[in-house]
C-alpha cells in the first residue's frame, strides 16, 4: 500500500534529492496546481487498493461469521451450506476447503477455553464431558500453519469409538506435552497458539444449532502451564 | 488552499466508497475466479469411475498422503470425490454399504446441495442420479410406470461440480477398510439416457470394487 499510495503523486517522492526548501515549493505548487484528473486517480488508487486488501484479509484466516458460540466452542451450521455468506464462499474457495454439508455433519472449533483465554500449545487443557447427539465424532487438535516437519507424529485426535470412557460414559481427554495416563492428546507443537476442532458426523443438531447449550458439548479446562 | 484540500477531503470520501464497491465485488468473485477452489481442483477426477482419493487416513507406516489438499483434515476420517461434468450426461453415483458410516454429499460452485448418509440405503445400496433439471424431465418422461427407477434423482444447480465421498474410520485398525471404502464407490457417466446399458455398466464396475474392504490392502 505505501508503495502505490504515492503513485499517484509519483513526480514528488522522486524529488527529495533535490534542496529541502526546492522540494516544498515544488511541492506546494504541484499541490495547488492538483487538477481534478490528479484528484480522481488519487480516489481510484485509494479505492482500488483499499477494496482488494480489505478483501484479502477478510477472505485469508477462517471465516469472519456464520459462527455460534456455545461455550468455548463456536459452531459453524452454514459453512458447507449453499446458502452460505459470500465470506464464507469465498473462504472456501481460496483455502480448497471442502465444509460438511449439513445432512453430514458439523463442525465445531474452540482457540480459547472455557475461561476465556487462548489455547497454548505450553499448557495441560483437560477436554471433557459430554458430547450432542452425533452417530460418531472426533476432537482433533491443530496448530497455526504447516506441520513440524521434525515432530514424529503421535496422535492428532480421538475418534468417538476409541476413547476410553469412564463408567458412566463421559470422556475425559487430556492435552498436554508430556505423557499423561488416560486419553492423552499430544500438544501439536512445542510453542504457540493451538485450536481444536470437533467434528460431529451424521447428528442432528446440525440443522438446529441453536438447541446447543454449554453443559451439550465438551468443556475445555485448563489445568495449569508449563512456564 | 482550503478550496484544494476540501477537494481532497472528497476525494478521499469517493475513494473509500470505491474502496467499499471494490471489496464487495472482490468477495462475490474470489469463488468463481478462484483456481484453488475444490471445484476446479477435483476437475481432474472427471473421467475416473471412482472416486479419487483427496484424503487418505493414515495406516501403518505411511503418515503422510501426497494428494491432501485439504487445509485441515480430520485424520480419521478417507475422502473421495468424484467431479462430474453433466454436459456429457447425469452422473450415478453408487455405494454399498459397509460396517463402517459412509456419507455422500454433492456440491457445486455454491456450496453443498444435497447430502446423505449410508442410514438412507436401500438393501445396503446407495444411488444417487446428479442431473440438470432437462435431464430430470427426460428420465421422468422415459420411466417405465411398471417398473419405476429406483434411483435418487437430484437435480444440481450447475453442470459442474463434485461429490465427497467420506469414509469414517473409527478405529486405526479399520483405516485401510475406510482408504478401500471410498475407492469402492462408482460414479459413472450416464451416456444415454435408457438406464438397461448403464445399469449393467455399474454392476460390473462395482464388483472388482467390492472385493477391496474385504482384501484391505488400502487400495
Amino acid at each position: 500500500m505505501k508503495l502505490t499510495i504515492p503513485d499517484a503523486f509519483g513526480r514528488v517522492s522522486m524529488s527529495a534529492g533535490a534542496p529541502r526548501s526546492r522540494a516544498v515549493r515544488f511541492v506546494r505548487r504541484l499541490w495547488r496546481k492538483t487538477s481534478i484528473a490528479g484528484l480522481a486517480v488519487y480516489a481510484l488508487a485509494l479505492g482500488a487498493l483499499l477494496g482488494l486488501a480489505s478483501a484479502d484479509w477478510a477472505t485469508s484466516g477462517g471465516y469472519p461469521f456464520g459462527g455460534v458460540q456455545v461455550g468455548a466452542w463456536t459452531a459453524w451450521p452454514r459453512a458447507g451450506a449453499a446458502n452460505a455468506d459470500p465470506y464464507t464462499r469465498a473462504v472456501n474457495a481460496r483455502r480448497g476447503e471442502i465444509p460438511l454439508a449439513v445432512g453430514e455433519g458439523l463442525l465445531l472449533t474452540a482457540a480459547v477455553d472455557d475461561a476465556g483465554q487462548a489455547l497454548d500449545a505450553t499448557c495441560t487443557y483437560r477436554i471433557g464431558g459430554a458430547t450432542p447427539p452425533a452417530r460418531a465424532w472426533t476432537i482433533t487438535v491443530a496448530g497455526r500453519g504447516p506441520r513440524d516437519p521434525g515432530r514424529a507424529p503421535l496422535r492428532e485426535g480421538f475418534t468417538s469409538t476409541e476413547v476410553l470412557r469412564a463408567p458412566d460414559g463421559w470422556f475425559s481427554i487430556v492435552l498436554a506435552p508430556d505423557v499423561q495416563p488416560g486419553n492423552w492428546l499430544p500438544s501439536p507443537r512445542a510453542t504457540g497458539p493451538v485450536r481444536l476442532a470437533l467434528r460431529l458426523y451424521d447428528t442432528p443438531v446440525a440443522a438446529s444449532v441453536g438447541s446447543l447449550d454449554r453443559s451439550s458439548v465438551p468443556a475445555v479446562t485448563r489445568l495449569g502451564c508449563a512456564s | 488552499m482550503r478550496l484544494v484540500s476540501l477537494r481532497f477531503v472528497y476525494a478521499t470520501l469517493i475513494g473509500l466508497v470505491l474502496a467499499g464497491i471494490v471489496h464487495i465485488a472482490a468477495v462475490l468473485a474470489i469463488p468463481a475466479l478462484s483456481e484453488a477452489d475444490a471445484v476446479s481442483r477435483a476437475r481432474t477426477s472427471e473421467n475416473l469411475d471412482h472416486p479419487q482419493s483427496i484424503y487418505t487416513v493414515a495406516t501403518g507406516d505411511d503418515p503422510s498422503p501426497p494428494e491432501a489438499w485439504l487445509p485441515i483434515p480430520d485424520p480419521a476420517v478417507a475422502v473421495g470425490v468424484c467431479a462430474y461434468n453433466l454436459a456429457d450426461g447425469p452422473m450415478r453415483v453408487s455405494a454399498r454399504t459397509g460396517p463402517l458410516s459412509l456419507s455422500l454429499a454433492a456440491h457445486a460452485r455454491r456450496g453443498a446441495f444435497y447430502a446423505v448418509t449410508d442410514q438412507a440405503a436401500v438393501r445396503g445400496a446407495l444411488d444417487l442420479v446428479i442431473l440438470t433439471r432437462a435431464q430430470y424431465d427426460e428420465a421422468l418422461a422415459d420411466d417405465d410406470e411398471n417398473d419405476p427407477s429406483r434411483d435418487v434423482r437430484i437435480v444440481a444447480p450447475d453442470t459442474r461440480g463434485f461429490v465427497v465421498v467420506r469414509v469414517i474410520a473409527g478405529l486405526p485398525s479399520q483405516r485401510p477398510a475406510a482408504n478401500a471404502a471410498v475407492q469402492a464407490v462408482s460414479c459413472t457417466t450416464d451416456t444415454s439416457t435408457d438406464d438397461a446399458p448403464t445399469g449393467k455398466d455399474a454392476a460390473v464396475k462395482d464388483a472388482p470394487g467390492k472385493d477391496g474392504p474385504g482384501k484391505g490392502t488400502g487400495r
